[in-house]
């Protein structure tokens, strides 16, 4: 076992990761085999589920990806999920009422995003606030302000066909999955951040210890508000394709995907503790949870049980974490 | 004075590159107050720390009134009535004075806590005791003082028969402390053992009975408080070390100029009216007890904590430091004597340990060079002799010694001009301190200047060209190193103004 | 409830701390701002709607001012109610179960859901606010899943079985008085006298206000941090319990948020997030002005959307204002 874990490949990939992909093979090993049982005449193995899970991962995955920065910098973000449906709101609201043109409506998104982040990282990184209070308090100023922007309707992006549609080829051109594509691109680019910019080797450290960095002649606050900034602006590109694949968009919703974005996250070997975070982990990470909730409503069962499975799973991930880092050290 | 009531007899305790006690011998007796006094790092707080069960002796006996002991958990010391009164005060602060006293063993009226015996009970203590505490008041708005002697309340309420005090003056007023001792004499004489470990000379001379001197982690003598000399309790402390190579003039040039100029620096309790020079290429030894002040004058003057006043001049031009950021870019760093806490990333590597005080010189725009950055770590890896597996090795895996030339490595890096280091060998094996001492005499003949805060007088008469004493938050003296002595530095770093 | 004012009792009147003055200010405040502002606010049955509020939100918030005490938080208890209230309400209308013993499964449901939080908190040391937060998904699921996804509604009035309702509320002669509001004061007062008067309440303020001195007083810091959290989820099911009764339909799955008024309640009435202070009373007062905002804004025209918004801010506020004095403190 030991020289399987020293291999070059094992790695550079990480075995943590190289467990996830087994799982993600298992889970899709065990949905193709038990759907038909507990659902007769269903099956799993379809090109279309496929495709269905992969919507659901895009913008979990994009979720993900913002929180690892903040994660990674000790933190948490509890507004993601209804911080995406505002931007998703407000920017939707602004192409079907005001008719203003689609590409202003994607930036506007990302502007809303990253307000919120600003929100956030202000509280967390320069008034000390605890960052789990703090952005659970700009989830529900998010779910209010998209709610009293439209006027408590939902919006409805426009179908395929409309003049209007062309960011829908962000997640399906014909049958290439380019959302996928640009999931993977968008992860590269973080993983680049991350691992390779200055930004990125900041967060990390400040997210091992703080006061080490701070003592070292670092402005840490400012790099902290940075990771929030990000997440927030992921989180405002992560309704893009959450409109993409599902259309309509609702005032009010969105904290599901907050704990299914962390799950992905820590599953992924990202430290809860902070100094630790893994892109690739992440984007594993969400291809599970979305396989798994495709999977679940596949056989049968109701959201409920995702929620559960969720919660479950995090509590697994963040103990294991725990427990081991206290082995270490 | 009475019979013994305690004896610990051969005491042996080792830590991991440390022996802390070599076969240490102390009496305790009845109706007695007995001063342990020795340097920083000479075992005192060991030694109470073996006696009450915080740490387990590798050899010895212990034997209380007539019975051997050990005990594993300061819980049942404490239940056989030995009682340590810490410097860190255990109290809880949002209870009451009450409350804390007798907290796990409340009276109780039927499903309630009785509120109106516990209050009773802990007025009728004070007043054994002899002083003026409203049971009902919020602990912490109390002083400092006002708590230790509920601590001490609360020691009594375990029938203690002896009471260890670690360096209880350290946060009283004049005031407080006649009030301590009147106390303290009130339990010499209902025939308690008092163990009273300090560093303030005149204290030892108004309160104790008889003085245990500890040096090196060795049991040198006990003297008679009446019958013996402050001089006379120095010198057992100091001893007759043989230092190899005391440095015996100093090596700064007679023109070289001021590069840093601290004017009437204040910053709380610790920092009183600092004031001092630092000239080019020159070594300033801050010396002195702990809690003198010296850390904390370090990390004001270097931003890391506020201060209410102070004015800095570095190589002539007024600089205003009110954070590490603007302090590193005036040129200074400082390695801070808590490493793992305040000087790496642990979980992260060398390499990204070590580029961290000057990032932005290791970046091409917003990317990281991490060639030069793995070129320039190795290079002071080597430089350093910092043994490591490789400079991606995690920085929580490397040894004590090797994690400070982390650290040094990273100020280096930094190319600060101004270094403050922070008790730079502690925790180092001999062999690794050679080298970092080899380094910091490479650093000024480069044209750095160094301050070094060390509570190792060998290393501090070893190493400076000059001594500036500081005793609780005050410069007491400052010594040329043709004129120094370890005894005039301990006369200095005992002086209370 | 006499008031002795004997010397003992003294910590319990500095409770009356200058917070609550503030609060108690800022309550009238807003009171005399919505009743000027709409006619129909200065109605009877703005009362009605208060109390309504004032129940479930203030049952939640007596019980999560304990972990906040310690220097934790129960974030389960928002999805945690409409998990409870929907178990109960499915034993009663689908498994033929009496009112009475509903309320029990609910409150047993909640028992449960607290004693895990309690035991992972204080025996595996995790984070109170992850651990919690994983609950919260549970409890989210979990009602949906024990029941079939049907939402769920208690007995009403009338019925047999809607007795249950007038714990809350009875008709007398065409007006609703809400007569839960006793129990509420009876409960505060109850609480109130626990936290101040017993070891329950003596060591859960101990350990918010340092842990690891009360461990080497010799106390056994893990049994007292799990009641806390048992206490939480006690108060919990009994919020369930009032918001079914008090409420018509209840739909599996919501829930999330409810725990931030009740979280902003406690702070804001004093309890602060960094453990070792807190008091009941103002507990009661800082849930008395997140309601009042609740039962108000509708009036002057600003609907749930802008409530969120403002409660938001209200908790960030609270929060921000609580680290500022403890940064004071220190």
């Amino acid at each position: 076992m030991e020289k399987f874990k020293n291999t070059p490949v094992v790695r550079a990939i990480g075995f943590n990761r190289i467990v996830l992909i087994g799982v993600i093979l298992l889970m899709y090993l065990i949905f193709a085999v038990l759907t038909p049982v507990l659902r007769g005449g269903a099956s799993f193995v379809k090109f279309e589920r496929v495709l269905s899970a992969l919507n659901y991962a895009y913008f979990i995955g994009f979720l993900g990806l913002g929180v690892t920065f903040v994660i990674a910098t000790g933190g948490i973000d509890f507004s993601l999920g209804p911080v995406m449906f505002t931007s998703a709101l407000i920017s939707g609201y602004c192409l079907m009422h005001f008719h203003w043109p689609l590409w202003l409506c994607i930036l506007v998104s990302l502007l809303i995003g990253a307000l919120f982040g600003v929100l956030n990282g202000y509280f967390v990184a320069y008034r000390f606030l605890p960052s789990f209070i703090t952005s659970m308090a700009s989830m529900q100023i998010a779910k209010g302000v998209g709610s009293v922007f439209t006027k408590t309707q939902s919006v409805t992006w426009p179908a395929s066909g409309n003049e209007n549609s062309w960011f829908r080829y962000l997640i399906k051109w014909g049958n290439i999955p380019t959302g996928l594509i640009l999931l993977f691109l968008i992860a590269a680019v973080c993983a680049v951040v991350l691992n390779k910019t200055k930004a990125g080797r900041y967060i990390l450290c400040i997210g091992s210890n703080r006061e080490a960095v701070r003592l070292s002649g670092v402005n840490t606050k400012k790099w902290e508000m940075l990771a929030y900034i990000l997440c927030g602006l992921l989180a405002g590109a992560a309704a893009i394709f959450y409109v993409g694949a599902y259309t309509t968009v609702q005032p009010g919703l969105g904290d599901t995907f907050n704990n299914e974005a962390i799950a992905a996250c820590v599953m992924g070997g990202t430290s809860m503790a902070g100094g630790i975070a893994s892109i690739l982990g992440t984007i594993i990470g969400a291809l599970i949870v979305a396989l798994m909730q495709e999977g679940i409503l596949a056989m049968g069962f109701t959201i409920s049980y995702q929620y559960v499975l969720t919660g479950i799973i995090v509590l697994i991930a963040v103990t294991a974490d725990t427990l081991s880092r206290r082995k270490r050290v | 004075m009475g019979d013994t009531i305690l004896t610990m007899k051969g005491i042996d305790k080792s830590f991991p590159g440390v022996h802390a006690l070599d076969h240490v011998d102390l009496e305790i007796r009845k109706g007695e107050v007995l001063a342990l006094m020795g340097e920083n790092g000479a075992g005192k707080s060991t030694l109470m720390k073996v006696l009450t069960g915080i740490y387990k002796k590798d050899a010895g006996t212990i034997t209380y009134e007539g019975r051997e002991v050990e005990y594993t958990d300061p819980r049942h010391a404490q239940e056989d009535g030995i009682v340590i009164v810490h410097q860190e005060l255990n109290m809880m602060g949002h209870l009451t004075v009450a409350q804390n006293i007798f907290i796990g063993r409340e009276p109780r009226a039927g499903l309630f806590i009785d509120d109106a015996k516990m209050n009773a009970d802990a007025k009728k203590l004070f007043g054994q005791l002899n002083i003026e505490i409203d049971p009902q008041e919020t602990m912490s708005r109390l002083t400092v003082g006002k708590q230790q002697m509920c601590e001490i309340a609360k020691a009594i309420s375990h029938k203690a028969k002896i009471i260890i005090f670690d360096e209880p003056s350290a946060a009283l007023t004049d005031a407080e402390i006649e009030q301590l001792f009147k106390i303290i004499r009130g339990l010499r004489d209902q025939q308690l053992g008092i163990v009273y470990i300090s560093h303030r000379m005149d204290e030892i001379k108004q309160i104790t009975d008889r003085v245990t001197v500890m040096r090196d982690g060795c049991y040198v003598g006990t003297l008679i408080t009446a019958d013996c000399t402050k001089d006379d309790i120095i010198n057992m402390m100091v001893g007759h070390v043989i230092y190899e190579d005391p440095k015996t003039e100093s090596h700064v040039r007679p023109d070289a100029p001021v590069v840093l100029k601290v004017e009437h620096l204040n910053a709380g309790r610790m920092v009183r009216d600092v004031s001092f020079e630092l000239h080019q290429g020159e070594i300033l030894g801050f010396s002195g007890l702990m809690g003198a002040g010296r850390t904390e004058t370090a990390r004001a003057l270097f931003g890391a904590d506020p201060k209410e006043s102070g004015e800095i001049t570095i190589k002539g031009k007024k600089v205003d430091i009110r954070t590490p950021e603007q302090a590193v870019a005036a040129g200074l760093g400082y390695l801070s004597e808590d490493r793992k806490r305040f000087g790496l990333a642990l979980k992260k590597s060398v390499t990204e340990n070590s580029t961290l005080t000057c990032l932005p010189k290791y970046c091409k725009g917003p990317f990281l060079n991490q060639k030069e950055e793995r070129k320039v770590t190795r290079k002071y890896v080597e430089a350093l002799n910092t043994k490591t597996p490789g400079i991606d090795q995690l920085v929580v895996n490397l040894s004590g010694g090797n994690q400070q030339k982390v650290v040094i490595g990273k100020w280096l890096i930094g190319d600060s001009d101004i270094l403050i280091f922070d008790e730079p060998t502690r925790g180092i094996d001999v062999g690794a301190k050679q080298e970092i001492y080899e380094l910091m005499n490479q650093l000024v003949e480069q044209g750095k200047s160094i301050i070094m805060i060390s509570s190792e007088m060998t290393e501090i008469l070893r190493m400076s060209d000059r001594i500036i004493v500081m005793c609780e938050g005050r410069i007491t003296g400052e010594l040329g190193i043709e004129e120094a002595t370890q005894a005039r530095i301990m006369h200095f770093a005992t002086l209370r103004s | 409830m006499e008031k002795k004012k004997t010397e003992t009792h003294r910590p319990l009147l500095r409770s009356f701390g200058a917070q609550q003055v503030i609060v108690i200010g800022v309550i009238v405040v807003l009171f005399l701002f919505f009743s000027v502002a709409s006619a129909s606010f200065r109605r009877y049955t703005t009362v009605v709607t208060l109390c309504n509020y004032m129940y479930y939100i203030l049952l939640m918030a007596i019980g999560v001012t304990f972990p906040l005490i310690t220097g934790g938080v129960d974030l389960s208890i928002g999805t945690g109610i409409i998990c409870y209230s929907i178990v109960g309400s499915y034993m009663i209308s689908q498994k033929g179960m009496p009112v009475l013993g509903g309320m029990l499964v609910a409150l047993l449901l909640a028992l449960i859901i607290g004693f895990v939080n309690g035991i992972i908190i204080a025996k595996l040391d995790l984070p109170p606010f992850i651990t919690t937060l994983c609950t919260m998904m549970i409890a989210r699921g979990l009602g949906s899943i024990l029941t079939g996804g049907l939402s769920g509604v208690w007995p009403m009035a009338g019925s047999p079985g809607g007795w249950c309702r007038s714990i809350f509320k009875i008709t007398v002669g065409g007006r609703v008085i809400p007569i839960g509001m006793i129990w509420m004061i009876l409960l505060v007062a109850v609480m109130s006298v626990i936290l101040r008067r017993t070891r329950v309440g003596r060591y859960i303020i101990a350990i918010g206000s340092n842990k690891e001195a009360l461990r080497l007083s010799g106390v056994n810091v893990v049994k007292w941090q799990v009641i806390a959290y048992l206490i939480s989820g006690l108060f919990a099911g009994l919020s369930a319990i009032s918001y079914a009764c008090t409420f018509t339909n209840i739909t599996p799955g919501t829930g999330a948020g409810l725990e931030l008024d009740a979280i902003g309640g406690a702070i804001i009435g004093g309890t602060s997030m960094t453990g070792g202070s807190g008091s009941i009373f103002g507990t009661f007062l800082g849930v008395l002005v997140i309601s009042l905002l609740k039962t108000g804004l509708p009036y002057i025209g600003l609907q749930a959307n802008w409530q969120q918004i403002i409660t938001g801010m209200v908790l960030i506020g609270a929060v921000a204002i609580d680290m500022a004095k403890r940064h004071q403190a220190e």
